[in-house]
């Protein structure tokens, strides 16, 4: 194996890390503000992608032009969910919370399925057999890139959000101390209502930008649902720039183990990562605080 | 013996007669799986209602039974002890596992347990030298003649066991130990309770009965694939049974095993490929209007009933 095939399997792993991140970020914010176990992150993710799938077949306009639809849709079914389900369970009531998003994310699975079949999609850009070079024998896939790009921009926008914004600084004062946030004025259901919206419509939008690269089947959410989780952990409670860091680290990580072992051993690799950073530093590699 | 004992040697007698009565196989079948989730939700209750650790990695102690089984029999041995060397791999497991994840508290606790549980699934999947990977691994037959009534009486046995087991423990001091853990683990601690011990040895009985239930399944079926045996489904499915009924009871598991399996297999055959459609709708409203699962709900119902029909003593009155 040269260095060369390593140097392109971090790059190629460094653009599927980019929509990692958004998809890891989107779990952090909901994590952090309200601690619940979302089971039903990547089939919101799914529906992101299902959502685009439509959209383009019904316009015929590019997928990298109808993220915003994914997202916005993603954004009022995220605070449906909020206001309809989440908000009526008991505070630390954890237990019902993980029911509540297995049985969501059955649902999303399985109406999806219904509606378009198990069959596999992909859409093509046309730009799928465009490989930009980069020089020393290496390049880049175009749609990869584009979709890169998008994604590092929108993350950009969520991390401003959430530290710039006036929802964000209370997102935070509540993944902090969440018995203070209230005492210091901050109208908690809205938040977390706001912060679970902003999330999901970050998973949607990743399945946006994910259609044009990723086949499209009802449990594609699945693999992403558990790489979402590890990524927040290895982030740190809930911290989205750590997050997306570990997005961007799984993304690379699992390419190389590609490489190296085998496709078959890329999640294993991550799951061990993951076990490891939460026995020996359950702050998350990136995170401060402890766990 | 009081009134709750004598309903309870009734409902096994009687569980032990129902071959005598059903004759289809088919029935049994369900049957078989409705016993089975019972001891397996009766299993996952120790860890996750007495403890309050929620698990959601039990397929690893299932899977651990299940291969346990059919690779021991590959290095020659009998079927029945090949079951003890499953047991055995399942408590290894569950040593290691809990030694993990027991230091993590709350949703990374939950997360841990997945993890470890994914390692195994995707191991089997890619050790193909050792399981067979994919393509399967057979398993022996622990039964011959009669087979579908053995198989029924075994989980019935086996359900027995574990509801046994489990009354055993919340009337003795480890189970209290166990219920203070659940309730507030620094307390317990600050009691003296070895809460790291306390919740290893829960976690050991309940993976060496989980890992039982997993030789059976796997030998009714003669053959398994590791997403099959040590796949997510299994695993939300045990957590699930006994949230349904109500954690931390002994009744619940038994019951969320009944009204689950009886409501999976309804749908299956009525809804067909909607199935999975109502049985998430049925999982958000058990969440929505029976938050306590369904025997806690009863049980808190009947207590508030209870109260309200007899007026609070006077000190109490006097003290407030």
């Amino acid at each position: 194996m040269t260095a060369q095939a390593a140097v392109q399997a971090a790059i190629n792993g460094l653009l599927t890390g980019g929509l990692y991140a958004l998809v890891g970020m989107g779990l952090a914010l909901i994590f952090g503000v309200m601690r619940i176990v979302n089971f039903a992150h990547g089939a919101f993710m799914m529906l992101g992608m299902y959502i685009t799938f439509v959209a383009v077949g019904a316009t015929g306009v590019s997928p990298y032009l109808m993220f915003p639809v994914a997202g916005l849709v993603m954004f009022v079914f995220g605070a449906l969910v909020y206001y309809g389900l989440l908000s009526r369970l008991p505070a630390g009531a954890d237990f019902m919370q993980i029911l509540l998003t297995i049985g969501l994310s059955l649902i999303c699975t399985d109406a999806v399925q219904l509606v378009f079949g198990a069959d596999y999609h992909l859409l093509n850009t046309g730009l799928a057999s465009t490989n930009l070079a980069l020089g020393y024998g290496l390049s880049v896939n175009a749609p990869w890139v584009v979709s890169f790009a998008i994604a590092a921009a929108i993350s950009v926008g969520l991390y401003l959000f959430v530290l710039r914004t006036m929802t964000g600084r209370a997102a935070r004062a509540i993944a902090q101390t969440p018995a203070a946030a209230p005492l210091m004025g901050i109208n908690v259901h809205r938040v977390q209502a706001i912060s679970f919206a902003v999330g999901t419509a970050a998973a949607g939008v990743a399945g946006a930008l994910l259609l044009p690269v990723f086949y499209l089947y009802p449990t594609v959410g699945d693999q992403f649902t558990e790489k979402a989780f590890v990524m927040v952990v290895l982030g740190g409670m809930g911290s989205i720039v750590g997050a997306a860091t570990a997005g961007l680290v799984l993304g690379v990580v699992e390419s190389l183990t590609s490489l190296y072992w085998g496709n078959q051993w890329a999640l294993v690799v991550d799951f061990v990562l993951f076990v490891l950073v939460l026995s020996f530093k359950p702050g998350g590699i990136f995170g401060t605080e402890r766990a | 013996m009081t009134r709750s004992h004598a309903l309870a040697a009734a409902a096994f007698a009687g569980a032990l007669l129902v071959p005598f009565v059903v004759r289809s196989d088919y029935t049994l079948q369900v049957l078989f799986r409705l016993f089975l989730f019972s001891a397996l939700g009766l299993a996952w209750n120790l860890v996750g209602g007495y403890a309050g650790q929620l698990s959601l990695g039990h397929s690893a102690y299932f899977g651990a039974g299940a291969y346990g089984l059919a690779l021991s029999t590959r290095l020659g041995l009998p079927a029945w002890p090949s079951v003890g060397v499953g047991i055995l791999v399942a408590m290894l497991f569950a040593l290691v596992i809990g030694g993990v994840s027991f230091r993590l508290r709350g949703p990374y606790f939950a997360l841990a347990t997945i993890a470890c549980a994914e390692i195994l699934r995707l191991s089997a999947k890619n050790l193909t030298g050792l399981t067979g990977g994919d393509v399967g691994a057979a398993v022996p037959a622990l039964f011959s003649g009669q087979v579908v009534r053995s198989f029924y009486w075994s989980a019935v046995l086996l359900a027995s066991l574990a509801a046994a087991a489990t009354l055993a423990v919340t009337r003795s001091r480890f189970g209290y130990y166990l219920m203070a853990i659940r309730e507030d683990e620094d307390t317990a601690l600050s009691v003296g309770i070895d809460t790291a011990k306390t919740k290893l040895a829960a976690l050991l009985i309940s993976a060496a009965l989980t890992a039982v239930a997993g030789s059976l399944y796997a030998s009714l079926f003669l053959y398994i694939v590791p997403d099959q045996v040590f796949g997510l489904d299994i695993s939300n499915e045990v957590a699930i049974v006994a949230m349904l009924g109500g954690v931390g009871t002994i009744a619940g598991p038994i019951v969320g095993a009944l009204i689950l399996e009886t409501a999976s297999e309804l749908f299956k055959n009525v809804f067909l490929e909607a199935h999975l459609l109502i049985y998430g709708g049925l999982l958000v409203f058990v969440v929505l209007f029976l938050p306590d699962g369904i025997v806690g709900t009863i049980v808190r119902r009947r207590t508030l009933a209870r109260r309200r029909a007899k007026p609070p003593r006077a000190p109490d009155h006097a003290a407030a």
